[in-house]
């Protein structure tokens, strides 16, 4: 049966919408800037079609390696486990990398694991290419997640307020005070 | 809908928001809306047919007819056509509880414009060949299914004949090996077409029926061989243990009563009867026939991807004093059930749109199967006598259970059908935790007799579902329990349960869940992210010893720097003329430094290790003291050595016998700990799995002669000392469980009492893994029958070594 049959029931074992249009993005990007020849009858290779590696986001900041490694190894024996971490001090930062041995164990956790509680938190999960150095680190301007910065929701899990918003929020106050 | 507008209209308050808040500004959205246009016939086809029976506000009759009226109205539009038989096709084996209402829709489209159906006949032939040839035995039982849906416009006997051939080929196979388990297989597809032969329009199948079922007689209702080891209630020398029913045994005996009772299979849905009486311009009964395509059984039948073993019935609602779920006398109870594993089975990919049937399963079956979705329990004695009290929730939620503790393994992940329930508790928790907490009470009280592997299963199904939600649990209920000796199985299992929980959580979290009796139960030390490191207690032996190694180790000091504090103490130790191997008190003191070191989290145990271990390497000798050292240190947080133990196995710093060696040698009052179990299961799984994998891996197309040789001594070394490592189980544990070992508990020696419970533990221990032996063993002999093509000779051409081309 060819693969392109689909499911009379979508499959959560798909990446998410997220990395699918982070990719087309940088896909139209690369094609604006050099006018490389086109190949549309070879598809380019799916990066994702061995995958072993879970991004895993939603984490508290107080959420353990060892919590994630008592669920996560429920869909196999788990390879590596990278956790996400502040870019400035080193502390997690609400995300981190699992890798299985195999694509089948990945696409497993993707369907069971992905949604459920860990921590009493709803997590994410995303297939992902693989984990590189560097990526373990927060991307936001104050060294979390980007996220992190601009949520307006009280996140007590995840440190309170945005970043971005405390820091205006305290400034305001700084400059009221100032002001008096 | 969904396909075309999934974004919510006010996408304001998602994290990253910063980009919609312009939005806010906005009281309307003045984008330009999306054009209108018609949809074309085959899109509108294809939702009407995925959606069909689902809504419990549609009359599925009239649903039905449309369909059918615009596929038939239309049938010379290819595109709705193709679309229509493949989509219909893929329902039957992806959705079967649709199957007969799929099938009504045919017979509709048959009596509107009758040649269409042909095509989908024969395609749904060419399905069940493609199925039967990749030995995909449930696809090739819901294509039959289908097909028997169909048999009142089948010309001649329709289906029968291939039941027939498929009884025939099942006799040959039980003949020629009675332990087969490919026949009771086969015989189990007849057996459910039967039901959906009798409840579709064909009118004259009653003696046929009546014929075949006595005919599956003779395998069907033989107890098969495997059944035993299977069986999830053994019973551990508790005398209320009731011997197994296997599904087949189960379903001839109600297929029998059936037949003498005149079919009334109630709980079967027969939509096409509504339609007949919903005086639409169609008529069912006298519509033409078509003939059925000639089905193709090859003579040698594939085994299939998945082993095969005999199904028992299981329930946890068995011997309520009102009845939720069906009575196994009554047909509905495999009927039901049948259809409920192939859903969830199927649909492993969606736990979502699994957990959805399952709360929408009274939409497929008969009206009036079921009492109303989440009546109380309390609330179904009031019910009429004559009236049903099947609770829905109860007969889905048993049907996950009887996966979740399917012996030796289910289908999927285990951690799938924890999804499942999860799931259907989100969807509908009034209707489904009261289900889930009688089911808990029920399994809780057979813990001493059920098989120990699924004592395991059921606590870590417990403590994982506890944690989606807010770990509440009436805990009060079992109090009296707490008091039992820590041998005791549900005293076991109440420790266990709680210390997953705090795995996944941690302990002050827990303790906070729990009642006054329990709080004993989680200790202080429990609550230590870092447990003491011992040699800073003086009275430690080698106390300043073990410090100064561990402030070596953690400062990262070169071997050299190290290697004196070592020597020291080995020497110390044979100067006092300790009773251990000098090594194993320098390893002790590295290992705990290693541990203690490393205690923070699993990444910094584990880049000490690598750190350290070409010396860990080098104290095989003292492998025992290295677990013992670990399990030590996180006696209070077993989980956490258990895992290091997995590591150090991987590094080959440990061997799977030593893990067995120490954790079924050394006490027999461990063997109630679940992180004992825990290890062993691990350690054995870790065996197994490398067996499985290079035995795979001769199976290879084009593997080069020489290759396969040494990949075959390979394959014969590893399952030797598979077959060694069971054998040390076996030796370990039958010294448990015919009590012949000595015994100590807490440095003493042990009661009647405990000594009776320890010979318990060994032979439960026993049964679980002689199974995981015997399904191995099971395993590679099926595999042995794959036949590889052999790299083809004349195609190997020799080719010469190239001659080294220098390049500057």
């Amino acid at each position: 049966m060819p693969a392109a049959v689909r499911n009379t029931v979508d499959r959560l074992d798909k990446p998410s919408a997220y990395y699918q249009g982070r990719n087309k993005r940088k896909y139209n990007r690369d094609d604006d800037r050099e006018d490389r020849p086109k190949t549309p009858d070879e598809p380019a290779e799916d990066p994702l079609k061995d995958a072993t590696t879970l991004y895993v986001g939603n984490l508290s900041f107080y959420t353990t390696e060892e919590q994630i490694h008592e669920l996560f190894a429920k869909c196999g024996e788990i390879k590596r486990l990278v956790m996400g971490l502040d870019r400035f001090n080193k502390t997690p930062c609400g995300f981190c990398f699992v890798e299985y041995y195999t694509h089948q164990d990945a696409l497993d956790c993707m369907k069971y694991i992905g949604g459920t509680k860990l921590d009493e938190r709803v997590i994410r999960t995303d297939l992902d290419p693989g984990f590189q150095e560097g990526r373990q680190y927060g991307r936001g301007k104050s060294g979390g997640q980007v996220r992190d910065e601009y949520r307006e929701e009280y996140d007590e899990g995840r440190g309170g307020l945005g970043r971005a918003i405390q820091a205006e929020r305290m400034k305001e106050e700084e400059e009221y005070g100032k002001g008096r | 809908m969904a396909d075309y507008d999934h974004r919510p209209r006010g996408g304001r308050g998602g994290y990253n928001n910063r980009k919609r808040r312009y939005r806010d500004e906005d009281d309307y959205d003045r984008r330009p809306q999306r054009r209108r246009y018609e949809e074309p016939l085959s899109v509108k086809v294809r939702k009407q047919l995925l959606a069909i029976a689902e809504s419990p506000l549609k009359r599925v009759e009239d649903e039905v007819y449309s369909i059918a009226k615009v596929v038939a109205d239309n049938h010379e539009d290819a595109e709705l056509r193709k679309s229509f038989e493949d989509l219909a096709l893929q329902l039957v084996v992806e959705q079967p509880f649709k199957t007969p209402f799929v099938a009504s829709v045919v017979l509709a489209i048959n009596a509107l414009k009758s040649d269409f159906v042909d095509s989908i006949i024969a395609k749904a032939v060419t399905e069940f060949d493609s199925a039967i040839s990749r030995g995909e035995w449930r696809e090739v039982k819901l294509l039959m299914k289908f097909l028997g849906c169909l048999q009142g416009i089948l010309e001649g006997d329709g289906v029968f004949p291939v039941l027939q051939d498929i009884l025939t080929k099942a006799v040959e196979l039980q003949t020629e090996n009675s332990d087969d388990t490919l026949g009771p297989e086969l015989v189990k597809i007849i057996l459910f077409t039967i039901p959906y032969i009798m409840v579709s329009s064909g009118s004259d199948a009653i003696e046929k029926a009546a014929s075949m079922i006595e005919n599956t007689d003779i395998i069907a209702s033989e107890p098969h061989v495997l059944q035993a080891l299977v069986d999830p209630y053994p019973g551990n020398g508790k005398e209320d243990a009731t011997p197994p029913t296997s599904v087949l045994q189960l379903l001839q005996k109600q297929l029998s009563n059936e037949a003498t009772n005149g079919w009334e299979l109630a709980c079967l849905p027969r939509p096409w009867k509504l339609l007949q009486d919903a005086e639409q311009e169609i008529t069912i009964a006298n519509a033409p026939k078509h003939v059925l395509p000639p089905v193709n059984l090859p003579e040698v039948l594939v085994a299939g991807p998945r082993a095969l073993f005999p199904e028992l019935y299981f329930s946890v609602y068995a011997n309520q004093d009102v009845e939720t779920v069906p009575p196994t006398t009554d047909i509905a109870s495999c009927l039901l059930r049948d259809a409920l594993i192939d859903t969830i089975n199927i649909l492993d990919y969606n736990r979502n749109a699994t957990a959805k049937f399952l709360i929408d399963l009274d939409c497929y079956f008969s009206p009036g199967t079921f009492v109303k979705r989440a009546t109380p329990f309390d609330r179904l004695r009031d019910i009429d006598g004559d009236r049903s009290t099947w609770k829905p929730e109860d007969v889905a939620v048993d049907a996950v259970f009887s996966q979740l503790f399917q012996l030796p393994a289910p289908e999927h992940k285990l951690v799938y059908y924890h999804s499942v329930l999860t799931e259907a508790c989100k969807i509908a928790p009034a209707a489904i935790a009261p289900s889930l907490g009688r089911a808990i009470r029920y399994l809780y009280r057979g813990v001493d007799s059920m098989d120990l592997e699924l004592s395991y299963r059921f606590m870590d199904w417990f403590s994982h579902h506890l944690s989606n939600f807010g770990f509440t649990w009436k805990w009060t209920e079992w109090i009296d329990d707490v008091e039992l000796p820590s041998l005791d199985p549900k005293k076991a299992f109440i420790q266990g349960a709680l210390d997953k929980e705090i795995r996944l959580s941690f302990a002050q979290r827990i303790k906070g869940t729990l009642p006054a009796p329990y709080q004993q139960l989680i200790t202080e030390e429990k609550e230590k992210d870092t447990p003491d490191f011992k040699y800073n207690d003086e009275a430690t032996p080698f106390a300043a010893d073990g410090r100064e190694l561990m402030s070596l180790v953690k400062k990262k000091s070169p071997e050299d720097a190290i290697e004196p504090i070592i020597t020291r103490i080995q020497s110390t130790a044979k100067d006092l003329n300790l009773p251990l191997p000098p090594l194993y008190y320098s390893t002790d003191a590295y290992v705990t430094s290693i541990c203690y070191i490393g205690s923070k989290s699993l990444s910094h145990v584990l880049s000490c290790i690598e750190r350290c271990k070409d010396r860990l390497l080098a104290s095989s000798e003292a492998r025992s003291q290295i677990i013992e050292s670990v399990m030590a240190y996180w006696k209070d947080q077993p989980g956490i050595g258990v895992n290091i133990v997995d590591k150090l196995l991987n590094y080959t710093i440990l061997s799977p016998d030593s893990v067995i060696e120490w954790a079924l040698g050394k006490s027999g009052s461990n063997l109630s700990e679940s992180a004992i179990f825990e290890m062993v299961a691990a350690t054995v799984g870790k065996v197994t799995g490398r067996v499985r994998q290079v035995v795979k891996s001769t199976q290879e197309p084009d593997i080069p002669a020489d290759e396969k040789a040494t990949l075959q001594e390979t394959v014969d070394r590893e399952r030797q000392s598979m077959k060694e490592l069971f054998e040390l189980m076996e030796d370990k544990l039958t010294g448990w469980a015919s009590g012949s070992k000595d015994q100590m508990l807490d440095g003493r020696g042990v009661t009647d009492e405990e000594s009776a419970m320890i010979v318990q533990w060994g032979e439960r221990y026993l049964r679980v893994f002689r199974r995981r032996g015997a399904v191995e063993e099971a395993w590679f002999l099926d595999q042995s029958k794959i036949v590889v093509p052999a790299a083809v000779e004349e195609m190997k051409v020799d080719i010469p070594e190239p001659e080294t081309v220098e390049i500057d």
